[in-house]
């Protein structure tokens, strides 16, 4: 047998890295993950109080867990979470979500206040995100179809981009199977008084966080082109998890909604209001919790049926006159500007960022 | 004076070098999820200074993953997870794929191994570098790569010691049967 160590140690790296390829699109894929993090220093006060106290967090949204100190016994709203559940198991991909987005905070702590607002669409293995300036200008409006063609227009610099195999980013699961943070019993109705431990996602350490902050879980999610999978995946999960309970019965836009909330206290303070006749989450709101700086992204959800006009939502329109370009122009600029590494004439930052674009 | 680079050049640089540096984000990460992650990251803070960037970009980022691999792992706290089922739960060598095994077994234990001493044992072996280069990519001393990839290399040795006189008694086992 050859003991020639280092040959063999080399010969073994190179076997087993060896089918390994780079996905397509990377500069892409970081670009997103940039944007991501651009957008996450929004919320700065509200990552670092999480950051800085876990295990607060933990307490609160697992407070029967051993050690979780004199927080009130966790009682999961078994009867909406199992409703709502099935309501969004069959709404997805069967409607369309369709989010409007309107955030309002901060770019930084001590900046100003920001109001801006995105439309998203999400349908499967489609979507469609639509971020707006504070003025109301459509900055970016970007999506992919159900063959994973990736559109990118960006209005600032009347340009476009298109580019094949760029569906969804890294992480994310593809329809019918399950997401990280998918609670995979997620159909079964929650006892009265039961702990929701174990499943994936739903672990005390990092499932408060890691949920509340979901990129995909609306009225938070990033952006369309961001969430890991659809609206109603995101939601079903922090529902079934028990993130969330049930909080009472008000009035929404005119129509009863129940009210499910997280607790009081929380570092975050999410709460969504479900269409009792339907189940289906009507309204999702995210604050930031007391002490923190203001933060408020409030996310109006319609569920939409697949129809022709519908779906045609899902589709990125490239205005007449825009310059069609390299997916590396458009999205060069367009992390340059955001990164502020270069001062062009437009600087913008995507809507959601809750950043002001000068025009 | 410092490059002006595009973006367009960042891709081209990327669509020739991603699959070498993913293998070797791989291999410093212990695997492909974690791997592309690194890549990922240290992508990112290339991009964050591609315009202005003036150097060799591979270079950059292979210190940037060793950087952030050594980081990750002493932050995650897994050098307390000690070397484990490669000396006690080895499967017994068989015949022409005893290499193969030992191939795989090794890069198990390459894993296993303190950041610091993998970085080394991947920027020698498997990027193929010198003593003075992994050092420079490190930002460490080269008798310190010397130090570390021997100990690194010793506990190599051991493992593959043991596995020949693993196959050795299986052999008689199998004589005496």
């Amino acid at each position: 047998m050859n003991t020639d160590v280092e040959d063999l140690l080399r010969e073994g790296m190179e076997r087993f890295t060896r089918d390994l390829r780079a996905p397509a699109g990377m500069p892409l894929r970081v670009a997103q993950r940039r944007r991501k993090r651009l957008i996450l220093r929004t919320m700065a006060g509200i990552a670092a109080a999480l950051a800085s106290g876990a295990i607060a967090v933990v307490a609160i949204v697992m407070p029967g867990a051993d050690g979780g100190g004199t927080a009130e016994p966790f009682v999961p709203a078994a009867y909406v979470v199992s409703r709502v559940d099935r309501a969004l198991s069959a709404a997805e991909p069967g409607q369309i979500a369709q989010l409007t987005i309107t955030t309002r905070g901060a770019a930084e702590p001590g900046a100003a206040t920001a109001t801006t607002t995105a439309e998203e669409w999400s349908y499967g293995d489609e979507w469609r995100s639509v971020s707006y300036s504070s003025a109301g200008h459509p900055v970016y409006d970007e999506g992919a179809s159900s063959s994973s063609v990736y559109t990118l227009v960006s209005h600032p610099t009347r340009t476009w981009a298109r580019q094949r195999g760029l569906g969804r980013p890294n992480g994310v699961a593809q329809p019918g199977k399950p997401v990280a943070g998918e609670h995979p019993g997620s159909n079964r109705v929650m006892p009265r008084g039961a702990r929701v431990l174990g499943p994936r996602g739903c672990e005390p350490g990092d499932g408060a966080g890691r949920l509340l902050l979901q990129p995909g879980l609306p009225g938070i999610g990033f952006s369309a082109s961001a969430p890991p999978a659809t609206a109603a995946r995101a939601l079903r999960t922090a529902i079934s998890c028990g993130i969330l309970t049930e909080a009472g019965r008000q009035r929404v836009n005119g129509a009863e909604a129940v009210e499910l909330t997280s607790r009081p206290g929380s570092l975050v303070s999410e709460t969504i209001w479900v269409r009792p006749s339907t189940d289906l989450p009507m309204r999702v709101v995210v604050r930031s919790g007391p002490g923190e700086p203001a933060f408020q992204l409030t996310a109006d959800i319609a569920w939409l049926q697949p129809t022709a006009q519908n779906l045609a939502r899902l589709t990125v329109p490239i205005p007449a006159g825009f310059r069609k370009v390299p997916l590396a122009e458009v999205l060069g600029l367009t992390v340059l500007q955001a990164q502020g590494m270069q001062r062009p004439k437009t600087s913008c930052l995507p809507a959601r960022a809750g950043a002001t674009c000068q025009h | 004076m410092a490059a002006d680079r595009s973006a367009a050049e960042l891709e081209r640089f990327l669509a020739e070098r991603a699959d070498h540096l993913l293998r070797t984000a791989m291999l410093l990460a212990g695997s492909k999820e974690a791997g592309e992650d690194l890549l990922q990251t240290a992508v990112e803070r290339l991009l964050r200074r591609w315009r202005r960037f003036d150097g060799d970009p591979e270079g950059y980022l292979r210190r940037t993953l060793c950087n952030l691999a050594t980081d990750g792992y002493r932050r995650s706290g897994r050098w307390r997870q000690k070397e484990r089922l490669l000396r006690s739960g080895l499967p017994p060598p068989q015949d022409a794929t005893g290499d193969v095994d030992l191939r795989d077994a090794l890069v198990r234990l390459l894993l296993q191994l303190p950041a610091r001493q993998r970085a080394v044992l991947v920027l020698r072996y498997w990027e193929q570098l010198t003593d003075a280069e992994t050092a420079a990519v490190l930002g460490c001393a080269e008798g310190t790569v010397k130090s570390a990839g021997s100990r690194g290399l010793a506990r190599m040795r051991e493992l593959a010691d043991d596995w020949n006189d693993m196959a050795a008694m299986c052999g008689q086992w199998g004589q005496r049967s």
